[in-house]
């Protein structure tokens, strides 16, 4: 049962290793194509300028192309046992989160409120860029930046459970409200708060291979955070393991 | 039928468990974020192995 630390912590890597293949998956089917697009723009740029010391595939490259998928795959997964184990603990802490909900709607919302505030936000502030965007002078400033409105997102989170336990007495329509209306007033300050992104996009880098990454980047990150919420759900949550006893002793059943 | 969400919150978070939450973090910021910060020249290849990766999750990248 989950009532000790260890074994929600346990739940929480094994839904961050699930949610991380799953998003692994999304990069190599989908991210990985205007990724290819990103790198044949970088390398028809190279004879004019040779990047010192960053090499997507020149003849002195540190990691081959192949490794960098595997590589990039690998760096997903392991980000997702990390983001699975400090969410477990979270969630764990959480003391006004939807108390009144089952744990596995509890675990949704909170994976969704996550991927909101550290993937959606960041990502409409500075959306994310394909190899050969990028000016590598500027990415402490943009890291700095990035990291600010990740921070931001994190304390909108945790201000609307505040708000809500605060307007307790409240009904739950009025009380959804305000807090909806806070969440977005919070945001639309933090959009309008952050600088313009530093870099400009160049001007060889096509429009449409852009966007597609951009939104296959988002449609990863959704998978990576909406899918920890969902999976750590599902392992916390005891109605799903009594909804799943029955189909297993039937198929059992029929084997024998 | 589903149990009320109160007996998890009544869960006893240990000490360690902020120590394995650092953790959690500071793998998150080795691969997504190390420019050479914290680990120098070797950050190079780290950088490179897990590039794909940062920039598909969104993060800022050279």
């Amino acid at each position: 049962m989950t009532t000790t630390y260890k074994s929600i912590a346990l739940r929480g890597v094994a839904a961050g290793a699930i949610a991380g293949v799953a998003s692994a998956l999304v990069q190599l089917l989908v991210t990985e194509i205007p990724i290819r697009a990103a790198l044949a723009v970088e390398e028809a740029r190279a004879p004019a300028g040779e990047e010192a010391g960053h090499s997507h595939g020149g003849e002195e490259e540190l990691v081959s192309r192949g490794a960098q998928v595997v590589g990039g795959m690998l760096g997903v997964v392991i980000v997702g046992i990390a983001v699975g184990l400090v969410f477990a603990t979270a969630y764990a802490l959480s003391k006004r989160w939807f108390t009144d909900r089952t744990p596995f709607s509890r675990s949704f919302a909170f994976g969704a409120a996550v991927f909101g505030a550290v993937a959606l936000l960041p990502w409409i502030k500075y959306p994310a860029n394909p190899p050969a965007v990028g000016d590598p002078a500027t990415v402490n400033h943009r890291t700095a930046l990035y990291l600010g409105v990740v921070v931001a997102g994190l304390l909108i989170v945790w201000g609307a459970s505040w708000l809500a336990a605060q307007l307790h007495a409240q009904s739950q329509p009025v009380r959804t409200t305000a807090v909806l209306l806070a969440v977005v007033a919070a945001a639309a300050v933090v959009l309008l708060a952050f600088p313009a992104p530093p870099d400009t996009v160049p001007a060889d880098m096509p429009v449409n291979v852009l966007w597609q990454f951009r939104l296959s980047s988002l449609a990863q990150l959704a998978t990576l955070y909406v899918g920890i919420g969902v999976v750590f759900g599902l392992l916390i949550d005891p109605a799903a393991r009594r909804a799943k006893a029955p189909a297993k002793a039937s198929r059992e059943s029929t084997v024998a | 039928m589903t149990s009320p969400a109160a007996s998890l919150s009544a869960v006893r978070v240990p000490k360690w468990a902020f120590a394995v939450s650092l953790l959690g973090l500071i793998v998150t910021y080795l691969v997504l974020q190390e420019n050479g910060l914290a680990l120098g020249a070797g950050s190079e290849l780290l950088h490179e192995f897990f590039h794909d990766g940062r920039h598909a999750l969104g993060v800022p990248c050279h």
